[in-house]
């Protein structure tokens, strides 16, 4: 099995590798060399996507047949009941004393930082960037728009929801093995796409999937998701 | 792309993935609605893998699970929703199925794969004939098409494709390795 080292790639021997994986006619241990390699080797792995993709309507030769009844019934309990064990009732922020003394330093904090500042913070703010375009592709959920610093001569892209019939914002959510979607915030429109992340929620973002989904304008109002999700993506240790 | 749901009506393809996306926020109704619409399609495929009713159920347990522990990895532009399912389903059973029948590595070795670049007239009819599969699979030799056929849809290995066909194992290796490269050719990459 080659390296994934793009001198020596040939791609016509990884072509069929990348085939014969998607046939099935590898041993399982060459089928775990071809995964190692999916995952480090992107040239190699669209290979693999395409071929999934160009046989995948064989399956269509099939006659469709139902399970019965008892498979979703064992999938259910496998997937839905270890979170519902693990479930904790969960505290309020409010009513948390660490949270309020928390508060109340940072109060303080910023009492003290307003005095050192002083006049500074009357100043006239530098010229706020502008919006100088938008960005969309053909049928895609997501476009991004262009703000130009022009003192520092900063371009910003800021991902945001594609024109719609309706205004739209995207939303992002963390969304943790066995537990249900919390909102981040709703990606800035005007900004540089930066979102405060509460200090309580910054160690839950360890390992937890990022998600954005497409929500009526200033995002979901019921607090739950409410639209497509159109990119999602597991948060790596830091 | 659109797949044919059980009473006959069509399941778009876009509906899979909007409820994918959905999964991966962990949402239990858009799981249900994904495992109605296609737990036809998945079942038949390990049933044909697997033979035994029993073990295709069980298989259609954990490939489900993975589908809900997987559902952030799937990326819309690397393939079509359906395709992905049908990839979980598919690798799941020839995992089962090869620790249950092992067969002997073959990676390292040397790839017979010389002579098969189609003449230019060949590549003009193939480019006419279309990319779909099925048109491809018609432009190779019968034993080999339903060679590459049983072992997709079979999950057979190359010692039990070269049993089948009764021919020696390396021709068989040799057959399938020129079929995908000719396969690739009439798909276009």
């Amino acid at each position: 099995m080659t390296t994934p080292d793009q001198n020596s790639r040939d791609p016509r021997r990884d072509e069929v590798i990348a085939g014969e994986y998607v046939l099935g006619v590898l041993s399982a241990e060459d089928r775990r060399k071809v995964e190692a390699r999916l995952r480090n080797d992107r040239v190699f792995a669209a290979m693999v996507n395409r071929w999934e993709e160009n046989l995948s309507t064989i399956n269509h030769e099939l006659e469709t047949m139902p399970p019965s009844p008892r498979v979703y019934s064992v999938i259910e309990q496998r997937i839905f009941e270890p979170a519902t064990r693990q479930a904790r009732p969960q505290r309020s922020i409010w009513a948390s004393l660490p949270f309020w003394r928390g508060a109340a330093l940072a109060m303080t904090a910023l009492s003290v930082g307003l005095v050192a500042l002083g006049p500074e913070i009357f100043r006239s703010a530098p010229p706020a960037p502008e919006q100088i375009a938008e960005l969309a592709g053909t049928g895609s959920p997501m476009g991004l728009v262009a703000h130009f610093d022009a003192a520092k001569g900063m371009l910003m892209m800021t991902p945001v929801a594609a024109k719609q019939e309706s205004a739209k914002s995207l939303e992002l959510w963390l969304v943790e093995d066995g537990k249900a979607p919390v909102s981040l915030g709703v990606l800035p429109q005007s900004g540089d796409g930066m979102i405060r992340i509460p200090d309580a929620m910054r160690p839950r973002l360890r390992g937890a999937v990022l998600a954005v989904s497409v929500e009526p304008l200033g995002g979901s109002p019921t607090g739950v998701a409410t639209g497509p999700v159109i990119a999602s993506g597991r948060a790596r240790s830091f | 792309m659109r797949l044919r749901g059980r009473k006959g009506h069509s399941v778009r393809d876009d509906e899979i993935s909007y409820l994918i996306g959905r999964i991966s926020l962990k949402d239990r109704q858009a799981f249900r609605r994904l495992y109605d619409l296609t737990c036809a399609k998945l079942f038949p495929i390990c049933l044909r893998m697997l033979g035994r009713r029993e073990d295709a159920e069980e298989a259609l347990q954990e490939i489900y699970v993975k589908i809900w522990q997987r559902a952030d990895r799937f990326a819309p532009g690397e393939t079509s929703a359906f395709a992905w399912l049908a990839a979980i389903a598919r690798h799941h059973a020839i995992d089962v199925i090869r620790a249950r029948r092992p067969v002997a590595s073959d990676i390292e070795e040397a790839y017979d794969i010389a002579d098969t670049d189609p003449s230019p007239e060949e590549n003009s009819i193939q480019r006419s004939e279309g990319r779909r599969i099925e048109g491809c699979l018609r432009r190779l030799e019968t034993d080999k098409a339903s060679a590459v056929r049983a072992a997709y849809v079979e999950g057979l290995s190359y010692e039990e494709l070269a049993t089948r066909h009764g021919v020696p194992l390396n021709t068989m290796k040799t057959w399938l390795r020129r079929s995908l490269l000719k396969l690739r050719e009439c798909l276009g990459s």
